[in-house]
């Protein structure tokens, strides 16, 4: 049987912070641009 | 029969990676549900600009409806007739992980002092809210002759969050699947009942944007729906309302810690060995990251246009979990799962709302929300 990998440890909440801040670093740092709403 | 009918009706977000090798395989996987996701959402939007465009150049005066509910109903309209194809299922299923991202994100349209004074009276609230709760629906649990750890479930679901806490409370204090089922069934066909009669009560009761936020985080168990009620009633009352909800997320660890050592010194449950890594392997890291962006939001790290840009990320974030509320919402299937936990989480919805109204009423006198 394999080990699961360290990305199978990260929960949902971990994986949304992570995207969220991704996408904050990027708008902050001019690399995003958002459609407007 | 009864976890297979939830299971297909709600169907829960991909937590991890199976493997590294079909990750992308997987990730695949997701795009047309979310596309879905996209597409019910959009046409939410568009059919409430129509609506207002139509009425402007017409001259008419039309109700100005939210997209967030017309996204609902046709998500609705689509699992209760045609049904979601498999194809689309798992991605669609991402509606509570774009929901998390968009709280995170909505921590930007906070400064951090408006966190701590509202966020202050919220806890408050919300510590008022779970004792009245959690004692209310055990002995309404009793009264009705459900099993005791349905009972458990259904006090942590209707008190604390909903189908989170619900998940997060069956594997601590080892309660049936079945039984888990039932109450993840009861909270969600009460929820969304509670996204029509909430904005009802509200605009019939002239609620401000603040109370009825409040009081929708405070009363509505899911998080989705919470966020969803609050946005059919005013953009303001959706900040507000994610706001409390986030609030009463953040206690879960503690109250799930509590029923864990309860069950357990029954021996019906594994001992809790380390009340730390319990805690924190079952708090919600999003409300962490939602502090964590409105820190910075309040320290100057974003200009004003980078802030309207990341409020347009959280938005568009929570379009897709508006579109994946009503696209997972089976009536039939929900309505299959017994009568008895429904009417014990009914009559304790009730009550919890009628009470965090009168909570909500004496906060606005007394803070002035």
């Amino acid at each position: 049987m394999s080990q699961p990998s360290p990305l199978h440890r990260v929960s949902l909440d971990t994986w949304a912070v992570l995207l969220a801040f991704a996408a904050v670093l990027l708008v902050r740092f001019g690399l995003l641009k958002t459609i407007p709403w | 029969m009864a976890s297979s009918a939830v299971r297909t009706s709600v169907p829960v977000a991909p937590q991890t990676a199976p493997s590294e090798t079909n990750a992308p395989a997987r990730a695949a996987g997701l795009i047309p549900g979310i596309l879905l996701l996209a597409v019910v959402g959009y046409a939410g939007k568009f059919i409430e600009h129509f609506i207002a465009t139509y009425g402007k150049t017409h001259h008419l005066v039309l109700p100005n409806i939210e997209y967030v509910l017309w996204a609902i109903l046709i998500g609705l309209a689509i699992s209760n007739t045609i049904g979601v194809p498999a194809i689309f299922r798992s991605g669609v299923a991402t509606y509570e992980f774009w929901l998390k991202a968009g709280i995170v994100l909505l921590g930007a349209r906070f400064l951090l002092g408006d966190v701590r004074r509202l966020g202050g009276v919220s806890l408050i609230l919300i510590a008022i809210e779970l004792a009245l709760a959690l004692t209310f629906m055990t002995y309404l649990g009793r009264a009705f002759k459900l099993k005791p750890k349905l009972v458990t479930l259904l006090a942590v679901g209707s008190s604390i969050c909903g189908v989170s806490a619900i998940i997060a409370a069956q594997g601590a204090i080892d309660a049936d699947e079945e039984d888990s089922s039932y109450a993840i069934a009861a909270i969600l066909l009460l929820g969304a009942i509670s996204l029509f009669l909430f904005p009802l009560v509200g605009h019939v009761l002239h609620l401000s944007d603040h109370a009825y936020g409040l009081w929708t985080g405070l009363a509505v168990d899911n998080t989705a729906e919470a966020t969803a009620a609050g946005a059919l009633y005013s953009d303001a009352a959706g900040k507000i309302a994610v706001l409390a909800k986030t609030c009463r997320n953040a206690t879960i660890g503690f109250i799930v810690l509590g029923y864990a050592i309860y069950w357990g010194s029954k021996g019906q449950a594994e001992q809790v060995k380390n009340k730390g890594a319990f805690l924190w392997k079952k708090f919600p890291k999003f409300v962490l990251g939602f502090l964590l962006i409105s820190l910075l939001a309040t320290v100057g790290f974003f200009t004003k246009p980078q802030l309207a840009a990341v409020g347009n990320l959280s938005r568009w974030a929570f379009l897709l979990t508006f579109a994946g509320v009503g696209l997972r919402t089976n009536l039939r299937e929900l309505s299959k799962q017994g009568a008895r936990p429904f009417i014990v989480g009914a009559v304790g919805e009730i009550v919890i709302a009628v009470i965090t109204l009168g909570l909500v009423f004496g906060a606005d006198h007394l803070f002035h929300l």
